[in-house]
């Protein structure tokens, strides 16, 4: 057995070696490296290298000009911060259901857009305008409406006895507010993504449905659903990084005082001389996060598009 | 799959054109500041052929009354000096960061700076700029507002020349006072709530009292106004390394800043007002009293910002906890320091000195409309008929503080602003607050303790 799996072995290993060989023997391969090198140094210098290096000080005390290594310190001092729960619950609550909501209402808006109807080009491009709005105006625009002297909302609200208190008064009903102005932003775009894939969907295969006598439903959750995984993955990908990133949204919207991660960060590093290794040490929590929500997202959606 | 794995795809040329032409990109992304650094400077080079010139940084100039005494400097000089203004952002701190960034990079181009009364401890503590002992020795400090210079001590050296100064202020309504039968405004915290109740149920006004009680460094300057006329204080007075915080009285000063909420006297909504809605609100007619700073007085009589008429509005000092105890604003303004990485020191120095003369310092308050940090213009007649504020300053500033002038204030400013901006909303006690508090501030007066070397030195009564 261990004969054979180690003969397997060097076999492999000798095929790969054979396999860099013919690659760099041939001198036309060869000079297309040469070429491309300056390049792969460049994109290795302005992606991988602040990556790497601001992990690394992330293991350092930086203060004012002293810099000393102290481990996992910075880490321990972030997790035991109860603003940093506070942006982290913040971040996880906002992306959660900002992005539950905004796949639901633009799936539907999708499939209503998806059919043939007249004007469907107009209705689309207006659909589309919320989303083309700069985050920091439509933040701005927000906040107007939910300030107590003059907002829509604020009046409405208070009429209606929703809130007690003035909504910029409290970080929950802030909260409540930026996920509100987020699906009124993002869900275009959304629906974008998923019309986009729709429309790749074959109409005959509805009709072989039609012809085998499948329900509406039936072709909805068997065909539409399982066609579409690609464009969901990519939607969903893309709205919850975006989400978990957020930050524009939530400073401008509340004027400074709704944390988010990316706050966080921000304010450790950019506005305090004291914790500026902790901030790192959280734009490095930002990242690996991201990361792991992306590889979350491929594994598991994306294995079963392909099954699909 | 060798066989895959032999053959590599090619790169195909319009993929190899696509990724060389985004690296180039990113090369002369990053290449441009320095370019239009060098640009920059060879301009200023250019100016500085002509006579020495000196670089002086201010935020923007809406009254043109800096403009005009750097003309006149310009001008008159008999060296032959130039000063050129540097216009920073409105934004106190963008400008702060932008100057932080300069100095860490090693200085900048920038000789003088007009800079706000929190940065020059903060600027001193890293050696960014100069001790300017020799521009105002001890006996002429008596000629200038105590908290002004008092804000620019650093380890008993001063570090900067105050150019104008600001403390907070109590407007009221004397009209509504008058139909309440007042003729003096309310001395205490208490006052202000009766009053306030009583004038809203007979419905002579929307609300009772408006202040800046946002998370940000206004709020801060509010909160230590409620905590220094309840007696306390944020840090030992003769000792920068020792937080005094939790105390009895910075408790009842947090106590009382809630109990202004809780008790209608102000609307629950000033915990996100800054000094925009503050007036927006007061000058509307919205509200009987409001604590702000002296640039609204120039406000009341412009028609298109104000219902009100000048005769309507009163101001005082900002009330107390209890009766007999000290009134205290906090302390704003600007000052002059001058960067350690100037090359042109003594220049510099002859232009500060000329922005300090009496006389020009007079120009700049009639121009502007700015608190003078000289004494003696407060009885300047000519002064007070052009601008009646700095009448009504005049037993105001001399009730001002700094606020805590520490090596990392700009770390304490934002762990006060949430601090008193919970205890505001009601999120946390005012005990709490304050134990709180105590607790973080320590912690950074620790830290700055052991980096700049403060321990005894630090006392810099």
């Amino acid at each position: 057995m261990s004969v054979v799996a180690e003969r397997g072995v060097s076999v492999r290993r000798r095929e790969a070696l054979s396999r860099v060989r013919a690659e760099f023997s041939d001198p036309e391969k060869r000079t297309a490296y040469w070429m491309v090198a300056p390049v792969l140094v460049v994109v290795l210098a302005v992606a991988a290298w602040p990556v790497l290096y601001s992990i690394y000080l992330s293991f350092f005390r930086i203060l004012v000009d002293q810099r000393a290594f102290v481990g996992l310190d910075n880490y321990v001092q972030m997790f035991t911060d109860s603003t940093f729960w506070r942006a982290l619950l913040n971040t996880a609550v906002f992306t959660v259901v900002s992005v539950a909501i905004e796949f639901v209402l633009g799936l539907g808006i999708a499939l209503v857009l998806n059919r043939g109807f007249r004007g469907q080009g107009g209705v689309r491009a207006i659909a589309i305008v919320p989303w083309a709005f700069p985050q920091v105006v439509a933040g701005i625009m927000w906040r107007l409406m939910y300030q107590e002297q003059v907002g829509f909302f604020a009046y409405w609200a208070q009429q209606l006895g929703l809130v007690s208190a003035p909504i910029l008064t409290s970080d929950t009903t802030i909260l409540v507010g930026a996920i509100i102005a987020d699906v009124w932003k993002t869900t275009p775009f959304v629906a974008l993504l998923l019309l986009a894939g729709l429309q790749t969907i074959p109409g005959d295969v509805y009709e072989a449905a039609r012809v085998d006598g499948a329900t509406r439903w039936q072709q909805f959750t068997r065909i539409t659903l399982p066609l579409l995984k690609p464009a969901i993955m990519v939607a969903l990908l893309f709205r919850t990084l975006d989400a978990w990133r957020i930050y524009d949204l939530f400073w401008v919207m509340s004027d400074r005082q709704l944390e988010s991660l990316s706050t966080y960060v921000f304010s450790f590093v950019r506005l305090s001389q004291v914790n500026i290794s902790v901030g790192n040490a959280a734009a490095v929590f930002v990242f690996v996060s991201s990361l792991v929500i992306a590889f979350a997202y491929v594994k598991v959606l994306g294995k079963r598009a392909q099954e699909a | 799959m060798t066989d895959r794995g032999g053959r590599s795809r090619p790169l195909g040329r319009r993929e190899f054109l696509r990724l060389g032409g985004f690296g180039a990109c990113a090369a002369l992304l990053g290449g441009c500041s320095d370019f239009t650094s060098h640009v920059v400077a060879g301009f200023t080079g250019a100016e500085g052929a002509a006579g020495d010139s000196v670089v002086f940084s201010f935020g923007p100039d809406d009254s043109g009354a800096l403009s005009a005494l750097i003309d006149k400097f310009n001008r008159t000089n008999r060296h032959g000096l130039r000063v050129i203004y540097r216009e920073m952002p409105a934004d106190t701190g963008q400008y702060f960061d932008k100057l932080r960034t300069q100095f860490q990079a090693g200085g900048g181009e920038i000789d003088v700076i007009g800079g706000d009364v929190i940065w020059p401890v903060q600027f001193a503590a890293q050696g960014w700029i100069e001790p300017l002992d020799d521009l105002l020795p001890e006996e002429d400090r008596a000629q200038f507002v105590d908290a002004a210079v008092e804000a620019n001590l650093y380890r008993g050296s001063i570090y900067g020349v105050p150019l104008f100064t600001d403390a907070g202020m109590f407007y009221y309504r004397r009209d509504l006072l008058e139909k309440a039968g007042r003729s003096e405004p309310p001395g205490t915290w208490d006052e202000v709530i009766e009053l306030s109740r009583r004038l809203v149920s007979e419905g002579q006004v929307p609300t009772g009292l408006l202040f800046q009680g946002a998370q940000y460094e206004g709020g801060v300057c509010n909160g230590c106004e409620f905590i220094w006329t309840a007696g306390g204080n944020i840090l030992a007075p003769d000792d920068i390394t020792e937080v005094v915080i939790d105390s009895p009285e910075a408790r009842r000063g947090l106590a009382t800043e809630r109990r202004l909420v809780t008790s209608g006297a102000a609307p629950v909504a000033v915990a996100v007002y800054k000094e925009q809605e503050t007036h927006t609100a007061f000058l509307g007619g919205r509200a009987a009293f409001c604590r702000n700073w002296p640039y609204m007085y120039g406000l009341v009589s412009d028609p298109a910002i104000s219902s009100l008429k000048p005769d309507q509005v009163g101001v005082a000092p900002i009330p107390v906890g209890r009766k007999g105890q000290q009134s205290a604003s906090a302390l704003g303004g600007w000052n002059m320091f001058i960067s350690t990485f100037s090359d042109k020191k003594e220049q510099a120095r002859e232009f500060i000195r000329f922005m300090m003369d009496p006389e020009n310092q007079l120009e700049l308050s009639l121009k502007g409309g700015f608190l003078p940090v000289r004494k003696a213009l407060y009885e300047e007649q000519k002064l007070l008929d052009k601008q009646p504020q700095i009448a009504l300053a005049r037993d105001i500033i001399d009730n001002a503080h700094p606020r805590p002038t520490h090596p990392f204030y700009s770390d304490m400013s934002l762990i006060l602003a949430e601090g008193f901006n919970e205890n505001l909303k009601g999120v946390e006690t005012p005990a709490r607050t304050v134990a709180d508090l105590q607790e973080e501030l320590q912690r950074i007066a620790d830290i700055a303790a052991g980096v700049f070397d403060l321990g005894s030195e630090g006392r810099t009564g």
